[in-house]
Parts: structure tokens; C-alpha cells; sequence
């Protein structure tokens, strides 16, 4: 018998000011919209255990898009003539997500993004928290400096071997090697400048530091974070969630940066008694 | 550990790994690595530790230096590394300097990958 997985992936045009963004996103299960944002660099494959994992997919809808640039979304038509260079923007990046879940009609979805997706979740508290139903931040904090390098994009270095390899070492050592290197993998596959581009968001245009405790905790969020991350730390973390109203920090054990998909297994077992609550609220 | 002999170790485990010789092809390179006070450097050549000295003097050439605490590379060298000292850039990053990178820096970011590798070996000596 075939073994088939119960993905699907789709292309929707996307119209966001005054362009319009053919993104790819890859769905499965039925129930609660929970959205997925990868990390910064790669697409939405990163989610493909959470994808076919009947635990989760019995309850959600679970859905992995792919940013303008990233994976199979193409970027706009004139990206190759752009006055800049490539920069994920606060407003970009929190405008194409919302703008995606609208045109799904997806009624308040939960969001879970790793790395800068996780600290994504920030701005949509402040702003969206009407629209959504909670926040997973994985791998999140209100300020992760020291990451947006030239070294990731430069014509002297091949950009896929170097951004990947950069971002091994934010993986355990206790997670699986087929799973590491599978991550390893989709880093080297990223588009030039694009790692770089979403680093800006991640490390420069993403500085909530005075704002964290503002938020109005009207909209849950959940902070996940691996022991191995060297980018946002457990204490990193800890520190944001302390200053975050109506949410809960989990630190996990044996696992780095991208625990979806460096061992989903550990990752899930966290992530499901977080799925619980949110159902259950 | 640190000193020559387990150099000449370390050296042999890296020249005699299958992957390094496609993965380091392109990888030539004189680096300084400092234990504690201990230094060494070392002459990578395709993909190959060719030769290293602990005699180091005002005529030695190197492009990169990377130095740290001897408990920052024990603590590395362990089969199962603890969190932050698992990785040259998770030991070099700014935000944790359990290393310090000086030097000509792209020696190490165009090599990443193949330096990785090697010091990766580190752990089977």
C-alpha cells in the first residue's frame, strides 16, 4: 500500500498593498485554524511532522505558508530590480500573514511561529489580538540582537552551505541526526539574501524591548524555547514571558532552535498539552 | 588534552575522515587555536590538517585566530556538548563569547562548514 501523507499544498494570490503575492501553503486535518511560521530563511517544510501528526491534525487545521521569497512563493515580479536589498519588515511580515488568514476566511486562528515567527507573535498581540485565538511563540524573546551579517549574503561565500551551517549549532546535539540535517538541508536551499533579509526583521526592525509590557494579555501566549538556543535563550525567553501578560513559558529539554523539525517527537510532546488548553479555552 | 600529542590526534582524525575530503576540497587556511595558554597553529590544506606548531614567534602567520578558556573547548570536546558550547558560533557569538574570533573573519564564514567539520572531530580523540 502506498504510504501517502496527508498534506496538501495549494497556491493562493494574495493582495497586500498594491501588490499581489502567489504564496504556497500546505494543509492538513480539520478543526481550529492553527497557522505556522517558519524560521527565517526556509519555508514551511519545517512543519511537516506537525502537519501529519493525527494527534494534531484530528483537532486543527493545521497550515504551513511559505513567505513571499521562500520556499515555492515566489517574490514580486521586480525583485531583481529593487532599490535595496531584501529586508523583512514588521509591517510586511504582520500585513502578508494577516492578509493570507483573511483570505482564507479563517476564523481566529491560532498562530505558531519559531524563531521569527516567535517573535512575530509580539506584534500580532499588540495588534491583531482581536482576530486571533492564541499565540504559540516558539523560540521567541523581545529582542534577539546580533544576527543580521553581511557574511549571509556575500558574493565571496556560498550562501546556501554558510547560512546552513550557521544554524546547526542551534540545533541539539541530542536531536536526530536525519532530522538536523534534513533542517541543514533546507537552509542551504534559500534563495540569495533572503536569510539576511529576514535576519533584519529578526534582529534589527523586530526590538520590542518597553512595549512586551504593554501588551494587554487578551490573547494567550504560549512561549516554547530549547535549551540549545544561542539565539534567543531560555533566559531570553524567560525574561519576555515574565513581562507578558496571560502567558505561560515552557523551556525543553534536549532540543535547540528548531524543535519542530530537529525532533519532532520531543517537540510534539510539549506542544500537545499547549494544543489541549488552547481547545479547552 | 590541548597539548601536541593530543593535537597529533585530532590531526589524524580529521585526515583520515571520508567526508572532510569532499567537504574541505576547497578548504585552505592557517588558523590559531588557543587553549587557555596553550596556542597552536594550524595549517589546513585541501580539506587536511598538513602540519601545526606550538611554536609560535614575531615571524608566525596566521589569518584567524580563535581563542578561548580551556573549560570553553573541554566543555565543547564532550561527546554530548552542553548548551552554547556546542558549536564554534554558538561559542564565537557575540551575545555568549565563549570564544573570541579575531582576525580576518571570512577565513572562517567561507569556510564554516568544512571548519565545523574538522572541529567537530575534536570529539572522537
Amino acid at each position: 500500500m502506498a504510504k501517502i501523507e496527508p498534506i496538501i499544498g495549494r497556491y493562493i494570490w494574495i493582495p497586500f498593498e498594491g501588490e499581489e503575492y502567489r504564496i504556497y501553503y500546505e494543509e492538513a486535518g480539520e478543526g481550529i485554524p492553527l497557522v505556522c511560521l517558519h524560521t527565517a530563511g526556509t519555508d514551511g517544510r519545517e512543519w511537516r511532522h506537525q502537519l501529519c501528526d493525527p494527534k494534531i491534525n484530528t483537532n486543527f487545521r493545521v497550515i504551513a505558508l511559505d513567505l513571499p521569497r521562500h520556499g515555492k512563493s515566489i517574490p514580486p515580479y521586480d525583485w531583481y530590480k529593487e532599490n535595496d536589498e531584501y529586508k523583512l519588515t514588521t509591517k510586511f511580515y504582520m500585513g502578508i500573514l494577516m492578509s493570507f488568514c483573511r483570505e482564507l476566511d479563517l476564523d481566529k486562528p491560532v498562530i505558531m511561529g519559531s524563531s521569527m515567527g516567535g517573535n512575530l507573535c509580539l506584534h500580532l498581540a499588540e495588534h491583531h489580538e482581536n482576530e486571533l485565538r492564541a499565540l504559540i511563540a516558539i523560540e521567541a524573546c523581545e529582542y534577539s540582537p546580533g544576527w543580521h551579517l553581511d557574511w549571509l549574503s556575500h558574493a565571496h561565500i556560498h550562501g546556501g552551505e554558510t547560512c546552513a551551517t550557521s544554524v546547526f549549532g542551534l540545533m541539539a546535539p541530542q536531536s536526530p541526526d536525519k532530522y538536523r540535517w534534513e533542517t541543514w538541508w533546507y537552509y542551504s536551499q534559500g534563495g540569495p539574501g533572503v536569510f539576511k533579509g529576514d535576519l533584519y526583521f529578526y534582529s534589527v526592525d523586530h526590538d520590542f524591548r518597553g512595549k512586551t509590557e504593554t501588551l494587554s494579555g487578551n490573547v494567550p501566549i504560549y512561549y516554547m524555547t530549547g535549551v540549545y538556543d544561542f539565539a534567543c535563550t531560555p533566559e531570553m525567553t524567560e525574561e519576555t514571558a515574565k513581562k507578558t501578560k496571560n502567558s505561560e513559558c515552557i523551556i525543553m529539554e534536549e532540543i535547540g532552535h528548531f524543535p519542530m523539525c530537529e525532533n519532532p517527537e520531543v517537540f510534539n510532546n510539549y506542544l500537545l498539552p499547549v494544543l489541549d488548553k488552547i481547545r479547552a479555552s | 588534552m590541548f597539548d601536541p600529542s593530543w593535537m597529533k590526534r585530532w590531526q589524524e582524525a580529521v585526515n583520515s575522515n571520508r567526508p572532510m575530503r569532499w567537504i574541505g576540497k576547497h578548504f585552505t587556511a592557517k588558523l590559531l587555536l588557543g587553549f587557555g595558554d596553550k596556542q597552536f597553529v594550524v595549517s589546513f590544506v585541501n580539506g587536511k590538517i598538513a602540519e601545526f606548531t606550538d611554536e609560535i614567534g614575531p615571524e608566525t602567520c596566521y589569518e584567524l585566530a580563535v581563542k578561548g578558556p580551556r573549560t570553553s573547548w573541554e566543555k565543547f570536546c564532550q561527546p554530548v556538548p552542553p548548551p552554547m558550547y556546542n558549536d564554534i558560533w554558538a561559542m564565537g557569538h557575540p551575545l555568549h563569547g565563549r570564544v573570541t574570533l579575531e582576525g580576518d573573519q571570512m577565513v572562517m564564514w567561507q569556510n564554516m562548514r568544512a571548519f565545523t567539520w574538522a572541529l567537530d572531530r575534536m570529539r572522537e580523540i
